[in-house]
């Protein structure tokens, strides 16, 4: 294939028309700078050949503002000795004319030529997407895109197929991928794309299971509709029978004699509840006598007993009388035993009384004496107290004061010596004959003084001279001097006392009075706690008591004296309380006596008198009588029963003869019977009018209709079920051989691709080699003994690898008759110098077959093809038309 | 002279599961349309009576719709009807006639001989003995009491009965009570009609089956007939005619073809059927791509044609020739596939595989037409 012109106008930005032409075969370098067009005449040649002329999804054709344009591109090309030339336009105005060597086609018959020619595809809707792109998208490489190659491959995977079919060197199979591609779609109708059934086959499947449960319960319906037809069948032959034979009137008949004959024997038990009933009277008199008998003989018992007991109660008596006599010799002896413990005991205690008192006598009075002895020293005592009080009274003399005179007297002599120091010392020693002056005194001969104040001294005949003793101090000191002894005085005369000292004795004597008042005090109160008072009160207390004592010893005299030997009050007590307590055993005894004596007589007295009384009775004329009268009632009464008993077994034996317990369950059965049947005839006859009514509904069903008519559906099914089955394997299996085949041809076209493919690699990597597996696709290269896959490269090398194998591609492409149009826009920009040598020699290589057309903006990298290079902008200056 | 029809089997209900729903509900419409005939027939002949012998229903819970019609159907003839339960319509407490009459769809000229006896015609002069089913499966001979029955003298003595005769037929026959093969002379009968048989059959001189009127399976047993009994005089022996009644005809054939021209011979007798067939194919064998196509031609075209035609060819093998396999074209490996497919045809999956080869070979001849118009 040769492309030679490119015609655009209105599209993007070739508003106006532009024509790309002068193209050769082999490599055409076209250069522009950027936004020169390069891309956009890439993008017209791919609208042209891609997009539907009827696509709505042309809109980035236009040009940018103009809103009513109808992009348009025509190409001219040869292939296979034949022109083609194709016109199309897009949006305002939609068009595609394609004139093959003078045949014209248009719209989507034109581009089905296309496709047909290049190897690619339409998009049912919408754009064309690289999936569409077919071989073309494999050998017109844009920019940026050249490393991806797998995908561009994959997408070109059929139509690659088809076109490289006829290299294989056996027989082509012509139409075999079409035949495919029908196989499969006739399949695709039966089973979804996983191997299961849908549509109609589906259906038929899923109806199988529906189908025969229907069918399983019709058939189910109509067997009980059979069945209740045998069964009315059944149940009427039944009714009418028993209609017939009327079963239950002889079970009534028999029903009847058998009562009849219980009413006999009903009769019969009448007459022997009779006949019991005056047994029974016969017996209870009978009863009656035998009772009055045994009361007959039991009177006699009782007489005899009575007697036995009068002389058994007599015996008693007798003896209880033997023992009284010693019983009261042994009381009077206990009795006048007590009364000597008694008054033993009273002498003894009398005794004990007396002592006691004295005892207490004694011991009050030397208390009494106790308490006047202290009586009198308390007297005492107080009365020194008194005195000791007073001479305290008369030493009273404040501490305080005597403190204060004695801080004052202290101050004083401070003071005074002070001044003293202070003051002046004069000491002088006269002559004889002199006289001094000393202020208002003449000095003596010889002696000192000491000058509180200014002093004058006057020495006769020598002058005046006036000593100032120095210091302020000793003024004050004097002034001080002075207050103090004025204080003091003052003091002294408050205190009524002459000096200090006489204080300090005077307090001293205070002190020591007060000490001896405490100290009595103390005294008198160790004497006398509560005072005198109630000293005064015990004593009288106490002198009463000895009175009293003094009142009860006179009463217990006369002082009576204890015979020796007798015991002392403990023991005579003892004493009493053994003769006490025998006395009262004795009494105790005594009058059980008593009590046991009275009892035994009486009963003596009641027997003796109960058995006089029942013999007198029992003897009498009347009781006679009576006994003889009963023994012959008795007699009679006993024959009468006997009869009766006789009679009453013989009826007894006729009702049991007629043996009516089986009757009376003949009554019941029979009479059950005779219900049950004419029950169950009922039930029969309800049961028909049941059945008769039910079947007329079922049989207005048409359930063997119905089954029929399932079952021919479900039959019908199965067979349509089993043809599409049967079609479904087939299908199968014819794809599954035909894939296969072709697989493996596909594969036997991996030879030569490798071949061509190494063919260029061995320039760029001389020791390399890039495999192409089964699917056509590069993947393993190997250098220098090292694999890796392809995507493993750099950018660069994937970029150089991606060309080479699209070469190879073409290569193949063009063996076998397809055409091989190359596009590379902005190629190999990321190679360095020295591959991009390489990477040239391949294109030039390649060009000897193909035609490549090279978009540029470096066409400095490209003076050295051979041709000349296309410049757009040039090609932009030219007006076309 | 005493002249009456003689039919049974009539199966009116029965659901022909094995064709589809056009063809079934024909071949169901078909059974009503010869009781009409017989009717026609009747009055054409002058007949006295129609005697039915069994099998006038197919089941007992046929639509009241369906019982309609067929009371319907008679209304041709007004001369009296005798119609006989048999095995599929027996007389049970609750059957087919109990629900006929119940809807009062039984027209007064009608006769159901739900009991043994002997139903009088006084205005024909014909005594119909009777031996109806009366039970869902009964095994001893319901005809013996006709030597027990007596009827009016001078008048024809005409036995009504359905089973098989002991000891003639196969044992292939639907009904299990037997029949006695001397009954007409053991019970002095002048003509006794039977039914079960499906196809015409003669027994002696006074005992036939009639066959059903209309056929309804693959059975060559000469259905499709009713026979029109005459009696001269007293004692005298029955003249039988066989008067066709079928609508449609029934064949079933079983077909070798190995060489093309047994398809020729095949369309032939195709060709010679009446329209109004319906016909059951099996074929086995083989044939070539070229056979195939016409046979599957043929066949289309006997179907658009006949009433129903239903084939079998699952043994009938495919063996492309080599002009055949040129003619499709088969390059490279889809020739391939196709040999494959052809050794395949005795393996395993020979079904599958002569499917797959049918197929392909359609889609080529196809894909050939369209190149080659």
């Amino acid at each position: 294939m040769k492309l030679e012109s490119v015609r655009v106008e209105q599209f993007k930005q070739f508003k106006k028309p532009f024509l790309l032409d002068g193209l050769s075969n082999g490599i055409n370098v076209i250069s522009g700078p950027n936004e020169a067009g390069k891309s956009t005449l890439v993008r017209a040649i791919r609208a042209a050949f891609f997009e539907r002329h009827r696509s709505k999804s042309a809109e980035d054709l236009r040009p940018w503002g103009d809103s009513s344009a109808a992009p348009t591109i025509e190409l001219v090309f040869h292939h296979n000795g034949q022109n083609w030339q194709l016109n199309k336009s897009f949006l305002q105005r939609k068009r595609c004319d394609l004139s093959i060597q003078g045949t014209t086609y248009s719209g989507a018959e034109a581009e089905e030529k296309l496709a047909q020619l290049l190897g690619y595809q339409f998009p049912k809707k919408g754009a064309s997407k690289e999936e569409h792109w077919g071989i073309p998208g494999l050998l017109w490489v844009e920019q940026g895109s050249g490393q991806n190659i797998e995908q561009a491959v994959v997408h070109a995977g059929d139509h690659l197929q088809s076109a490289l079919n006829s290299l294989v060197s056996e027989v082509v199979s012509e139409g075999g991928d079409g035949l495919i591609h029908t196989v499969r779609q006739q399949l695709g109708d039966l089973l979804t794309a996983g191997g299961a059934p849908r549509a109609e086959y589906k259906q038929l499947l899923a109806d199988e299971l529906p189908g025969q449960q229907a069918l399983d319960a019709l058939e189910g319906r109509v067997d009980q509709y059979q069945n209740q037809v045998d069964r009315l069948a059944k149940v009427a032959r039944e009714f009418h029978k028993t209609d017939r034979e009327q079963p239950w009137v002889k079970v009534r008949q028999a029903l009847a004699e058998a009562e009849e004959c219980y009413r006999h024997i009903e009769s019969l038990q009448g007459q022997q509840q009779t006949l019991n009933q005056a047994l029974t009277s016969i017996q209870q008199r009978a009863a009656l006598l035998q009772r009055n008998k045994q009361q007959v003989q039991a009177d006699g018992q009782q007489l005899q007993q009575r007697e036995q007991e009068r002389s058994t109660a007599q015996q008693a008596l007798s003896d209880v009388q033997a023992s009284t006599a010693a019983l009261h010799a042994a009381l009077a002896q206990c009795q006048s035993q007590y009364r000597d413990a008694l008054e033993a005991e009273r002498q003894a205690g009398l005794l004990e009384t007396r002592q006691r008192l004295e005892l207490s006598s004694v011991r009050v009075k030397a208390q009494l004496q106790q308490l006047s002895e202290r009586k009198s020293r308390a007297v005492e005592l107080q009365q020194t107290l008194g005195e000791c009080r007073k001479l305290t009274a008369r030493h009273q003399i404040s501490t305080v004061a005597v403190d204060q005179l004695r801080t004052t007297q202290r101050q004083l002599d401070d003071t005074r010596l002070r001044s003293q120091a202070i003051a002046t010392r004069i000491e002088w020693q006269l002559e004889a004959g002199q006289q001094v002056e000393l202020g208002q005194g003449t000095l003596p001969h010889q002696g000192e003084q000491l000058l509180l104040a200014s002093t004058r001294l006057r020495i006769a005949g020598v002058g005046e001279f006036t000593i100032t003793p120095g210091g302020d101090d000793l003024a004050r000191c004097q002034r001080q001097l002075e207050q103090l002894q004025l204080a003091l005085g003052e003091q002294l005369l408050a205190l009524g006392i002459t000096d200090l000292a006489a204080a300090e004795q005077a307090l001293v004597a205070q002190e020591r009075a007060q000490a001896d008042v405490h100290r009595l005090l103390e005294l008198s109160q160790s004497l006398v706690p509560g005072g005198l008072a109630s000293l005064d009160s015990d004593y009288q207390a106490l002198s009463a008591e000895l009175e009293r004592n003094c009142a009860e010893k006179e009463a217990l005299a006369p002082a009576t004296t204890l015979a020796k030997g007798a015991p002392a009050l403990a023991q005579a007590q003892d004493l009493r309380s053994d003769s006490e307590n025998r006395l009262a055993a004795i009494e105790k005894r005594s009058s059980e006596h008593e009590k046991a004596l009275l009892a035994a007589s009486h009963r003596y007295q009641n027997a003796d008198h109960e058995w006089r009384t029942l013999r007198t009775r029992l003897n009498s004329v009347q009781r006679q009588q009576e006994v003889t009268q009963l023994n012959s009632d008795w007699t009679a009464i006993e024959q009468e029963q006997a009869r009766q008993q006789e009679r009453l077994a013989q009826m007894l034996a006729q009702i049991a003869a007629a043996r009516p317990e089986f009757v009376q369950q003949d009554i019941q059965r029979l009479g059950a019977s005779a219900d049950q049947l004419e029950q169950a005839q009922r039930g029969r006859e309800l049961e028909v009018k049941e059945l008769r009514a039910r079947l007329e509904i079922w049989g207005a069903e048409d359930l063997e209709g119905q089954r029929g008519r399932c079952q021919a559906d479900l039959e019908q099914n199965r067979r349509r079920c089993q043809q599409l089955q049967r079609r479904a394997e087939a299908l199968q299996l014819l794809l599954q051989l035909l894939t296969e085949k072709r697989q493996a041809l596909t594969q036997r076209l991996q030879a030569p691709l490798q071949r061509h493919l190494n063919h260029y690699v061995t320039v760029l990597f001389p020791d390399a080699q890039l495999e192409v597996n089964s699917q056509l696709l590069p993947g393993r290269f190997t250098r220098n003994g090292e694999t890796g896959q392809l995507a493993e490269l750099s950018f660069g090398a994937r970029e150089q690898m991606g060309l080479i194998s699209r070469l190879a591609y073409a290569d193949l492409l063009k063996e076998a008759g397809k055409p091989t149009l190359i596009i590379l826009d902005d190629s190999l920009v990321h190679s360095d110098s020295g591959r991009l040598d390489s990477m040239k020699r391949i294109l030039f290589d390649a060009a000897q077959r193909h035609q490549i057309l090279l978009f540029t903006c470096h066409p400095d990298n490209w003076q050295d093809t051979g041709s000349e290079t296309i410049n757009l902008e040039a090609l932009k200056a030219r007006t076309v038309f | 002279m005493p002249r009456f029809l003689h039919t049974a089997d009539w199966q009116i209900g029965r659901y022909f599961k094995r064709f589809d729903t056009d063809n079934s509900s024909a071949l169901a419409d078909a059974r009503y349309g010869a009781i009409e005939r017989l009717a026609q027939l009747a009055v054409e002949h002058n007949c006295d009576a129609v005697l039915v012998a069994g099998d006038v229903f197919d089941a007992q819970t046929v639509s009241d719709r369906c019982i309609r019609r067929t009371f319907n159907a008679t209304s041709g003839f007004k001369g009296p009807w005798v119609m006989l339960p048999g095995n599929h319509d027996a007389a049970l407490a609750e059957s087919v006639w109990t629900r006929a009459r119940r809807i009062n769809a039984v027209p007064n000229n009608v006769h159901l001989a739900l009991q043994s006896g002997v139903i009088e015609l006084p205005q024909q002069k014909i005594a119909v003995l009777v031996a109806p089913l009366t039970q869902r499966h009964t095994y001893d001979d319901l005809t013996a009491p006709f030597d027990l029955l007596s009827t009016p003298p001078q008048w024809l003595r005409v036995g009504l009965a359905h089973g098989s005769v002991q000891g003639v037929l196969a044992d292939d026959i639907d009904a299990t009570n037997p029949i006695a093969a001397d009954r007409s002379a053991s019970a002095a009968l002048d003509y006794l009609a039977l039914g079960d048989w499906h196809g015409l059959k003669q027994i002696n001189e006074r005992t036939w089956y009639s066959g059903t009127p209309e056929p309804e399976r693959f059975r060559n047993n000469q259905p499709g007939f009713a026979l029109l009994v005459t009696v001269s005089e007293a004692g005298a022996l029955p003249e039988v005619e066989a008067l066709e009644t079928a609508r449609y005809h029934w064949h079933q054939w079983q077909e070798k073809l190995l060489v093309e021209t047994d398809i020729d011979e095949l369309l032939k007798r195709l060709d010679a059927l009446p329209e109004s067939s319906v016909l059951d194919l099996k074929l086995e064998g083989s044939i070539t791509l070229a056979g195939e196509q016409r046979l599957v031609d043929v066949v289309s075209r006997a179907e658009a044609r006949y009433r129903s035609v239903t084939y079998d060819r699952s043994r009938l093998l495919l063996a492309p020739t080599e002009e055949d396999l040129a003619g499709l074209q088969a390059s490279g490996y889809v020739g391939d596939v196709l040999e494959q497919l052809q050794t395949r045809q005795n393996g395993a999956d020979a079904q599958t595989a002569r499917d797959a080869l049918a197929i392909l070979a359609s889609l080529l001849l196809e894909a050939r037409k369209e190149k080659h118009p």
